[in-house]
């Protein structure tokens, strides 16, 4: 590993450099705009004088609601992925071509499409059958207080819920292509050993494919979560109270506009770049065989 | 040949039982329409549900994260005086008739102009009140520009919101035009700033701030308003009860002078702007 710079580093670093500093010097100078950053705090924290107490804003509630929608959404994708991978190398060629279709499907359509046709045709007839909202609307104190963390305010439940499902929907059909590859990638010969030694074929994929094959499995799965994350401003389009939703709907009050898109950049950026960081440790620890 | 008299009567009988069901249908379609009416179900569940978008005046978030705006203050007061809860359902705009049409919430009220287009589609109360469009433009690029005419050219860019009656009163009143939309306000505004277009077209108040706000860059060319439009309730078609309690409720909260000094309070004083500070 050689730590210098060599005179054409130098020379690509001054230029990266030159054209920020003038990307930034347009922005203040030539952008007809006035600046006015004081208002982002009061969105981010704010104090409440009637009860004494400091309560997050709208930007970090949005924050939070991208969190919930994410990791909900992931599982609900995991779960799906999981089911539809295992099915796509299934030896019935019914489970392999449903597994095919469910996943071209998905990945031929783009996400913006996705999300408004299950808004409008597909929620309106799968929600109501849960009678959530009837459900959630009813609750009170603790556990309204309970819900609301893990999942939504109960009034927004139903949109919490097709964002969601939209969410999973769309991410399964990713996960399930990394399953499979994942039990792909074991060779044949860990099949045959095991079928050898006389191991049922629910057995083999426990106890000799999948243990091998997760190790596969993990990183590109954490980096599916943080793709998720990213997904998940796309849902701001059917009205989730998600960190980009939430970002408009301050800018449409406060006509600020710049200052809180860079907000909200900063806070994806954030929140991801930690979970990258994660998953590089991730795949360090299992490429030193710990686990 | 005569028939026999059995099969007159038969037929005699049915004929009188169909009239009969007939009667009864009617009655219950009747007691049906009620029950099924949204109003009903607002009632019931003790909550109605407002799709709006963040527009200003009409709503808009406060630090607090409370909505506040002449829009919200009409929706809490008409769930004040149905006895209910109100619950808002923030929309975009562009898909907020769609949501209504598939039961997202109850009603729309959000500032929605009443259009003959839009009255295909859902029904409208009566108008609770009246807003226009106004021009805002950019001082160098329509320098001189006094009269809508002046605008009505090819080489003219007009900015305007998606989906908005801005945009259609655009294409209406200055054909001629070029028409440049966005999804939302902001937008808008920092393409006439940057002097990408000449002027924006959007409804009143938010055009006069935003040339106050600018004022070594953009005017006013117009006084007032050039367009009139009618501001309804939007709500789901063949719900006649429901359009007949809102029209009662806003004939009587007209009378009331209470419409007209909310509508003061938001559009002509600046008092709350501090509470976006």
């Amino acid at each position: 590993m050689k730590k210098k710079f060599s005179i054409l580093d130098t020379i690509i670093i001054m230029a990266a450099m030159i054209l920020v500093g003038y990307i930034l010097y347009r922005l203040n100078h030539s952008l007809n705009y006035s600046w006015n950053w004081a208002i982002i705090p009061s969105y981010l924290l704010h104090y409440n004088e009637q009860t004494e107490t400091w309560q997050s804003g709208l930007l970090l509630q949005g924050f939070f609601t991208t969190i919930r929608l994410s990791i909900w959404g992931t599982l609900l994708a995991a779960l799906l992925g999981v089911m539809v991978g295992m099915m796509s190398i299934s030896r019935r060629l019914f489970l392999r071509l449903s597994a095919r279709t469910y996943v071209e499907l998905i990945r031929n359509i783009p996400a913006l499409v996705l999300v408004f046709i299950f808004y409008f045709f597909v929620s309106d007839q799968l929600i109501p059958l849960l009678h959530i909202d009837r459900l959630s609307r009813s609750l009170s104190g603790e556990s309204r207080l309970l819900f609301s963390f893990f999942l939504s305010k109960p009034e927004m439940i139903t949109q919490f819920l097709s964002g969601v499902i939209t969410l999973g929907l769309f991410q399964g059909a990713y996960i399930a292509e990394i399953v499979r590859g994942g039990i792909q990638s074991i060779e044949k010969g860990q099949w045959e050993a095991s079928a050898a030694l006389g191991l049922t074929s629910w057995q083999q994929m426990r106890r000799v494919i999948l243990p091998q094959a997760i190790k596969n499995m993990l990183p590109p799965l954490a980096n599916e979560f943080i793709n998720t994350i990213k997904y998940s401003s796309i849902v701001s389009v059917i009205s989730i109270q998600e960190l980009t939703f939430q970002g408009m709907q301050v800018m449409a009050s406060t006509q600020v506009t710049i200052e809180v898109w860079i907000t909200i950049t900063a806070m994806y950026l954030v929140l991801c770049l930690f979970l990258s960081m994660f998953v590089n440790r991730l795949e360090y620890k299992l490429s030193q065989g710990r686990f | 040949m005569k028939k026999p008299l059995w099969i007159m009567q038969v037929i005699a009988l049915f004929t009188l039982v169909f009239c009969l069901a007939g009667l009864g249908s009617a009655a219950s379609i009747q007691q049906q329409l009620a029950r099924e009416s949204t109003l009903e179900s607002i009632i019931r569940s003790g909550v109605i549900r407002v799709g709006m978008d963040t527009f200003l005046p009409w709503a808009m978030k406060s630090t607090s994260g409370e909505y506040i705006g002449f829009e919200i203050d009409v929706a809490r007061r008409l769930a004040e005086d149905m006895g209910v809860k109100v619950e808002f359902v923030p929309t975009k705009w562009a898909g907020i008739i769609p949501a209504l049409l598939t039961s997202k919430f109850d009603v729309i009220i959000g500032g929605m102009g009443i259009t003959p287009q839009r009255a295909l589609k859902v029904n409208f109360s009566i108008p609770y009140d009246y807003s226009g469009m106004s021009i805002v433009a950019h001082k160098e690029k329509a320098e001189g520009f006094s009269t809508i005419d002046d605008f009505n050219k090819p080489e003219v860019e007009i900015a305007c919101k998606l989906g908005t009656s801005a945009a259609a009163a655009t294409k209406k009143y200055l054909p001629e035009a070029t028409v440049r939309l966005y999804d939302d306000e902001a937008q808008t505004y920092q393409e006439l700033r940057n002097g990408k277009v000449h002027a924006v077209v959007a409804s009143a108040p938010r055009p006069a701030f935003e040339a106050i706000k600018y004022s070594d860059s953009l005017f006013m060319p117009l006084k007032g308003t050039f367009t009139q439009e009618p501001i309804g309730f939007a709500i789901r078609k063949g719900d006649p009860d429901m359009l007949a309690f809102l029209n009662s409720w806003i004939t009587n909260v007209n009378l009331e002078g209470w419409l007209k000094e909310r509508h003061d309070y938001w559009f002509e004083t600046r008092d709350w702007a501090d509470l976006l500070e």
